[in-house]
């Protein structure tokens, strides 16, 4: 009754056109983007930082992924490490000019991902689906070995990791050991509020259609005059781009600096994809549901159920964990290939039609 | 690409001596014919007399073994389909060939990617030159939903349409590109007959209003002998019969071809 757009007639194209045609959407996000500014000062501090930051830094990169992946078919395994150059140029860049604004550098390392990812990309045109993730692989291990044997990317330091130096930006610190981790958050909330942004705009227009065509029939796709080669380097450009800059904002605004091998590995990777397969293939809303669902539910496990006076060991949490990824993203494969962002738009369909089933 | 467009009436498109061959399975034997401007040509034959392979060979998907095809006066080696797509080839496919998880009206606007070409720079923002750009298409897009009367399904991803919708979108597409040639394959397979009625109305109405000369294979005898100015028979790879449809009608190789008599 509530969700209905009856009365909201389009009268030009670009309304029409626009992200959030119906009004209760628009309002919605507004809502949404008030209270992301709002109430983390209000929150706990420890919340903040481990839940809030890392997943508006999990929604990022799965954005990313999400925009080679979903909107390309382009499948990836290599995410982890390009969000591990995205890591390293960032610290290289402000390591050798510390002057500049840290945020700078951290969209800044986004193009040296984006540049490695087109180096990677290439085979594309000739190998997909498995044969393409395989190459991918090669890709994260290639990049993974490079991080550990090249010191001149973590400055010659003995213990092999990144240290995040402080740097502020208007004054407050917002990485290094005094940055708080509401400064963090909201230096990571801009990123992802202005690089969403961005993405919805690529896909709503010409590019997006372009890769979703080159995703759904590669052959219809030339027909139309696309060169598939150019379309999926722009992809895996674009995409790279993304998981840097979610790379660099990973070790700088969440970690804190750190053994970067361990941070990018496969295992990332693999968090990433199994975060867009269960949020929604091909759909941006997916790619934050798909990060909030994986990076709460272990949160959950480990401290909420204690909490609840469910008593549950950290080593059983984990495990559980398992299990219960394992369990969603079967589920999903096979059940709802669009993730939740399909059985959101399912239920918002029937909202819309409430109370008569048609 | 040639100087000039050929006027109605002149040759836009001949094929000559094209032969194309799948390891032993030889598709196509020594096929020649021509396709003038502004007239419906249909190409007719058996199941798998290579009828399909033609069209593949004309914009770029199989390249010919021997046999040169001359466009727009320009004779041509070898081309990708994405170079028949600028050279103003369009086409649609015996199995629909369309975007499955796209809208209707997303599937018709790719037809104008390649006349879209403000830079990936505007593309970010969505705003000024890349918004007034694609309001104008979706002006265009929107001309030929209406013809095709597909209003209604504009919004539908069209995974979900009947087949019948399905080869209308398609045709669209291929619409949308404002091809000079446009190459049908079976447009009418499938549909029941108020379907096919309604396809055949928009394959005239095209021809009348933007002058697109159209090459289709079809199954149907009658909607051949309504439609098309002149008719290129295949059998087996050959050509065995090529003349105004009452000419291919009364050709004593097409009626065995077609009751499977001498073979
Ligand atoms: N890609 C291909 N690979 C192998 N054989 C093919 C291919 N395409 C067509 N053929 C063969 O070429 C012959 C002609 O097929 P086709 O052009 O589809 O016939 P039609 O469209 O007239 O039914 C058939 O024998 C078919 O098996
Ligand atoms: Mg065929």
């Amino acid at each position: 009754m509530f969700y209905r757009e009856a009365g909201q007639f389009k009268t030009s194209y670009e309304a029409d056109m626009a992200v959030f045609p119906i009004r209760q959407d628009r309002i919605g996000l507004a809502i949404i983007l008030v209270a992301a500014v709002a109430l983390p000062p209000f929150l706990d501090s420890f919340v903040v930082g481990t839940v809030l930051v890392p997943f508006l830094v999990f929604s990022l990169a799965a954005t990313g992924l999400n925009l080679l992946t979903g909107y390309t078919g382009l499948l990836s395994l290599g995410t982890g490490a390009f969000m591990g150059v995205g890591a390293y140029a960032c610290y290289k860049l402000t390591t050798i000019f510390p002057g500049v604004n840290i945020l700078v550098w951290i969209l800044a390392s986004g193009f040296f991902s984006a540049a490695i990812g087109v180096v990677f990309g290439l085979p594309s045109l000739r190998i997909k689906g498995f044969y393409l993730a395989v190459a991918t692989l090669a890709a994260q291990f290639f990049l993974e070995w490079c991080f550990v044997r090249i010191p001149w990317l973590f400055n010659y330091n003995l213990s092999g990791a990144i240290e995040a130096p402080s740097r502020s930006v208007f004054g407050i610190p917002i990485v290094g050991a005094s940055a708080t981790p509401l400064a963090r958050y909201y230096a990571i909330l801009a990123i992802v509020v202005a690089l969403t942004w961005i993405a919805s705009n690529i896909v709503h227009g010409r590019v997006g259609r372009a890769w979703m065509a080159v995703r759904d029939m590669d052959i219809a796709a030339e027909l139309m005059g696309i060169r598939l080669l150019r379309a999926k380097l722009l992809a895996f450009a674009v995409s790279s781009f993304y998981c840097g800059v979610a790379g660099a904002a990973m070790m700088f605004l969440w970690y804190g600096g750190g053994e970067a091998k361990d941070a990018f590995s496969i295992n990332l990777s693999f968090t990433i994809l199994f975060m867009i397969i269960i949020g929604g293939l091909g759909s941006l809303l997916g790619a934050f549901l798909g990060a909030a669902l994986l990076h709460l539910v272990p949160i959950f496990l480990k401290f909420g159920l204690p909490e609840l006076g469910v008593p549950i060991g950290g080593a059983t949490a984990e495990h559980l964990t398992h299990i219960l990824v394992g369990a969603l993203i079967v589920f999903f494969l096979i059940v709802e290939p669009h993730g939740l962002a399909r059985l959101w738009a399912t239920t918002k369909q029937k909202l819309r039609a409430w109370p008569f089933p048609y | 690409m040639s100087a000039a467009a050929p006027r109605p009436g002149e040759t836009l498109l001949s094929v000559d001596g094209i032969s194309l061959a799948f390891g032993g399975v030889k598709a196509l034997t020594d096929v020649s014919f021509d396709v003038r401007k502004g007239e419906i040509r249909a190409i007719i034959g058996p199941n798998g007399a290579g009828k399909s392979s033609m069209l593949n060979c004309i914009n770029g998907f199989y390249q010919p073994q021997q046999g040169r095809i001359t466009y727009r006066g320009v004779e041509r080696r070898q081309m990708r389909p994405h170079e028949a797509a600028e050279q103003g080839i369009a086409r649609t496919f015996q199995n629909i060939a369309l975007f499955r998880g796209m809208s209707t009206l997303d599937n018709i606007m790719t037809g104008r990617l390649l006349r879209m070409k403000v830079p990936f720079f505007w593309q970010v923002w969505r705003h000024g030159p890349a918004m007034r750009e694609e309001i104008e298409h979706r002006r265009f897009v929107e001309g030929i939903i209406e013809f095709l009367e597909i209003e209604h399904i504009r919004k539908t991803p069209v995974g979900r349409l009947p087949y019948g919708l399905q080869k209308r979108v398609e045709l669209g597409r291929a619409l949308a590109m404002e091809p000079e040639l446009l190459l049908l394959d079976e447009p009418m397979a499938g549909m029941n007959l108020e379907e096919k009625e309604d396809m055949c109305r928009f394959i005239l109405d095209v021809v009348r209003q933007y002058g697109t000369t159209i090459a289709l294979i079809e199954h149907d005898m009658g909607v051949v002998m309504d439609l098309s100015d002149r008719v290129v028979v295949l059998d087996y790879g050959r050509k065995i019969a090529d003349g105004t449809p009452a000419e291919v009608k009364a050709d004593r190789r097409v009626i065995d071809a077609y009751l499977g008599v001498g073979h």
